[in-house]
């Protein structure tokens, strides 16, 4: 009985650590701009973070072959070639971390050009490193009550 | 339960035409990707080999043969196929009572996973030339091709899917976490048979091309499920089951190979999270341009990681607990078991994100298999768009959260067997898996 | 052998003789299409355009397939009216050119593909009867004997960017300047000539200097600055810098691999390669003549990487391009 109810305990918690809404620290929507240098096969600067409801500006620099920015989930991307720099202007209002990248094909290793931007905490990050640390309590406690011979070993 | 209860499958898995009719199907796909990579376009996401082997077949083997049905790739898999043929001297017809060709015993050195090991580990130095070059993913399938030729020639059986397939390796160790297997039903029919023909071979079939005696299975790792044992047995002995997953950890291999293949496997996701999903674009250069001095780090890194430190690390956190003090090369081999679920679900997160990012490829590709302008289904000007992009980061996490679940609950079974507490072993997993985490999300 | 082994063993043949024969065949037929070549483009360290010589007839429609084998280009025709073509690699892309007139012809990249975007050239044979035969004048510069080579350096600069409107209404004022208002005196004066020319009008430096602006104003036009502009983005930015400040994304790339390269190539060792020209450099830029600049473009920079435009843009083009140029030292807002 005493199990049960604490495995369903642990069940809910691992529902609210999946779908419960982070305490994103609320800051007033700001204007961020960002310049990104693209070239084969990375962004310079990689990571870029921004609070939920700001308004991201991005101006894209490609320093040697045409180079793409298409931000995972926003949908959105710019193309720029060398000389021309070009802006992307959206509002990041989904919150977590998602992957920017190119969508020019600008050479091999093309499909691995990846940078990263991060509206407010890394949800899924932190999510996940909690249902992990839960997962294994539930199991090492369910271990524990149902073979109580091995920890008197 | 036994799937070839059903009269229907069973019929279906002993007559060798289904089974053929798919051998040849694949081998003329494996053909053309191999002559798509010298004749068509140098520009990887466009051309078929490159899409097809690494988008379309990477993601069935890892997010779905493996899973759910182990070595159920190497039941059709094109590579020995031409071999068999060659060693059986037909199509149809089972082998000579003589070998045709040399027949070599593969020397007792050799019988293991070391050169699986050392395949992979040289694949994965090169694997972002070769996941990304045409041409050189064709030199390696149509090398891997003519080596599992050439071993047919010289050695019996499948020497090369055995001993040396670079991918047959981790197929195996992975098997075991399947829910399927080919198992024998009855010890005592084994036991009293004649002639063995299961591995000696008979009219109706070749001797098990793994060189596996069936009556001996324990476990799926060495079973290529190619179902001649099934066509062979004289007593309807061979059986193909369902069963719960993970059912061969429970009782761990001993073997030192095998662990090593766990250890390299983990490592090899983990680097490649880093390099392939990062930022970092010195570390993507490092690995593509290879013999270049920056090549040469990433190499010592990446074999440092995989042979040195994850093992070593591991070693190191079973020693220090009390009861882990002065474990054997036996034990350790034993306990690494839990990193199988895990580097299966490693390998399976990791996946996920290029997989599906880049699955519009495929059906570009389809159209236009060489980048020549075609447009055969009229899919060739479709732009490249990720799919499900809000699903990933979701997916991803509950693999990894899975597979440490499924990792901890292994070593709960497997550390007492090697006379160690699981704690340890449980930590280790739970630290690496925050690291995939922190590197994939 | 019994009737099922063979017939496996000729379907199995087949299968695997059909997936090798039938894409060689569609690939040989595709390589030897001369009607409707298929035209590979890389970028110019692995080779450039290939084939980089295509024939052509007066009058008949020309169909060109291209494809690229690495990152982003694109074709274009020099001195012709025509949407540059986008050649994305792996895919293929199409274009019908029809000649009116013959001659050789040079076509380039459009897209920039890296530091050596601009060796990507390849030349176009357009054979037929010449229509009329032209006649070709020798290029200001040579006219006016400049040494393109030499330093042109203003002797003076204004104290802040001089303003274009202002100088419109000194010259309305003033009847007599002792300037000249035709395109000819523009051309071949440097803004610094003329603010010499203006000693003598009893005005003061700044005023001298805005309607230096205002005869370069006078001389151009929103349209022609627009496509001056445009031009500059596409072919000059990358290394001359957006802003014109000589800072473009490859610029340090050229200062750093210039000598080597430069010298592999001309086999010269004075010559080397260059930092781009800095257009918002008022003592350079006000030292210049149209003349000069437009000699600089048409010849190019011989070794210093500035590649010649002779052959790709025409005559009205380059004038634009320096109108704009210009725009980076003169206010022309209203």
């Amino acid at each position: 009985m005493r199990f049960n109810f604490l495995l369903f305990l642990l069940g809910l918690a691992g529902l609210v650590m999946m779908f419960a809404p982070l305490p994103v620290q609320s800051s007033p929507p700001v204007e961020r701009e960002f310049r990104i240098e693209a070239s084969q096969y990375a962004y310079s600067p990689g990571e870029i973070s921004v609070n939920p409801g700001d308004t991201v500006k991005i101006h894209l620099v490609s320093t040697d072959v045409v180079h793409g920015l298409y931000v995972d989930e926003y949908g959105v991307s710019i193309t720029a070639d060398p000389g021309q720099t070009a802006t992307l202007t959206f509002v990041a209002d989904k919150p977590g971390s998602f992957r920017l990248r190119c969508n020019v094909t600008c050479g091999a290793m093309h499909p691995f050009m990846i940078g990263k931007l991060y509206v407010g905490p890394n949800l899924w990050f932190y999510r996940s490193a909690g249902l992990a640390a839960l997962v294994i309590l539930s199991i090492v406690f369910w271990k524990r009550s149902n073979q109580p011979t091995i920890t008197a070993n | 339960m036994e799937l070839t209860r059903s009269p229907r499958v069973k019929a279906l898995l002993k007559s060798r035409y289904p089974q053929l009719v798919l051998f040849v199907l694949m081998l003329a796909g494996f053909v053309f990707a191999i002559l798509a990579g010298f004749i068509g376009t140098p520009v990887g996401s466009h051309n078929f080999s490159i899409v097809f082997v690494w988008i379309a077949w990477w993601a069935i083997l890892i997010l779905v043969a493996v899973p759910f049905f182990g070595r159920g790739w190497c039941a059709v898999c094109p590579i020995p196929v031409a071999g068999d043929w060659l060693q059986r001297g037909a199509v149809l017809n089972p082998a000579p009572k003589t070998p045709k060709w040399l027949g070599l015993r593969v020397p007792a050195k050799f019988r293991n996973m070391w050169m699986q090991n050392i395949s992979f580990t040289l694949v994965a130095l090169f694997s972002s030339v070769i996941l990304t070059t045409p041409v050189v993913t064709s030199v390696v399938l149509a090398a891997m091709l003519f080596l599992a030729i050439g071993l047919s020639m010289v050695f019996e059986r499948r020497a090369f899917c055995r001993y040396l397939c670079p991918v047959g390796g981790f197929i195996g160790l992975y098997a075991q976490t399947a829910p399927i297997e080919l198992r024998i039903k009855d010890k005592n029919v084994c036991a009293k048979c004649v002639g063995k023909p299961c591995y000696n071979g008979s009219d109706l079939g070749s001797g098990c091309p793994w060189d596996v005696f069936p009556g001996g299975l324990t476990k799926n790792t060495y079973c290529g499920l190619c179902l001649e044992c099934l066509r062979t047995c004289p007593h309807d002995n061979i059986a193909i089951n369902a069963r719960p997953f993970s059912a061969d950890l429970a009782r761990p291999s001993a073997k030192l190979d095998e662990a090593f293949k766990a250890f390299i496997m983990l490592g090899a996701a983990l680097i490649y999270a880093y390099v392939l999903m990062g930022s970092s674009g010195a570390a993507k250069l490092a690995a593509y341009n290879v013999f270049t001095p920056a090549w040469f780090v990433y190499a010592a890194i990446f074999l440092t990681v995989i042979f040195i430190l994850l093992p070593g690390l591991y070693w190191l956190v079973i020693s220090i607990t009390p009861r882990g003090r002065g474990v054997g090369v036996r034990e350790f081999a034993i306990a690494s078991t839990p990193l199988i679920p895990l580097g299966l679900m490693f390998w399976v997160a990791f996946s996920l994100s290029f997989v599906l990012t880049n699955a519009t490829y495929i059906l570009a590709a389809l159209s236009d298999p060489l980048g020549l302008g075609w447009n055969l289904f009229g899919t060739a000007a479709l732009a490249w768009q990720p799919l499900l992009s809000a699903f990933i980061a979701p997916a991803q996490s509950l693999a990894l959260v899975g597979g440490l679940a499924w990792a901890a609950r292994t070593a709960q079974k497997t550390a007492p067997q090697a006379g160690i507490s699981s704690a340890p072993v449980i930590s280790y997993c739970l630290a690496v898996t925050l690291l995939m985490i922190w590197l994939l999300l | 052998m019994k009737r099922p082994e063979l017939l496996t063993r000729l379907l199995i043949t087949a299968t695997l003789l059909g997936v090798v024969a039938l894409p060689l065949w569609a690939w040989v037929s595709v390589l030897s299409n001369v009607e409707e070549p298929l035209i590979h483009a890389s970028i110019a360290e692995s080779g450039g355009w290939s084939p980089d010589v295509i024939q052509a007839k007066v009058g008949e429609p020309l169909h060109l397939k291209f494809t690229s084998d690495d990152v982003m280009h694109g074709f274009a025709v020099g001195q012709m009216e025509m949407q540059p073509v986008d050649i994305e690699p792996g895919k293929v892309s199409e274009t019908t050119l029809t000649f009116t007139k013959p001659g050789i012809y040079t076509f380039f990249c459009t897209r920039w593909c890296g530091i050596n975007h601009w060796r990507m050239r390849g030349t176009l044979e357009v054979s037929g009867e010449p229509t009329a035969p032209e006649t070709v004048s020798p290029a200001l510069y040579v006219t006016l004997g400049l040494n393109l080579d030499a330093p042109h350096l203003a002797d003076a600069v204004p104290a802040e960017k001089p303003s274009a409107a202002r100088g419109m209404g000194l010259l309305h004022q003033i009847s007599n300047l002792p300037v000249d208002q035709s395109a000819d005196y523009y051309r071949s004066h440097s803004p610094s000539q003329v603010f010499q020319d203006l000693s003598t009008s009893g005005l003061t430096d700044s005023q001298r200097w805005e309607v230096v602006a205002a005869l370069w104003a006078q001389n151009t036009s929103p349209a022609a600055l627009a496509e001056g502009g445009e031009i500059y983005a596409q072919n000059c930015a990358a290394c001359h810098g957006e802003t014109g400040s000589g800072n473009g994304v490859f610029a340090d790339d050229l200062a750093a691999r210039g000598e080597a390269s430069m010298q592999a190539m001309s086999g010269s060792m004075d010559m080397s390669m260059q930092t781009p020209a800095s257009f918002s450099d008022p003592q350079r830029m006000l030292g210049a003549s149209p003349a000069l600049l437009q000699g600089k473009i048409l010849r190019g920079g011989m070794g210093t990487g500035m590649p010649m435009w002779g052959s790709i843009f025409t005559d009205e083009q380059i004038w634009n391009v320096i109108a704009y140029l210009y725009s980076f030292q003169f206010d022309y807002s209203k």
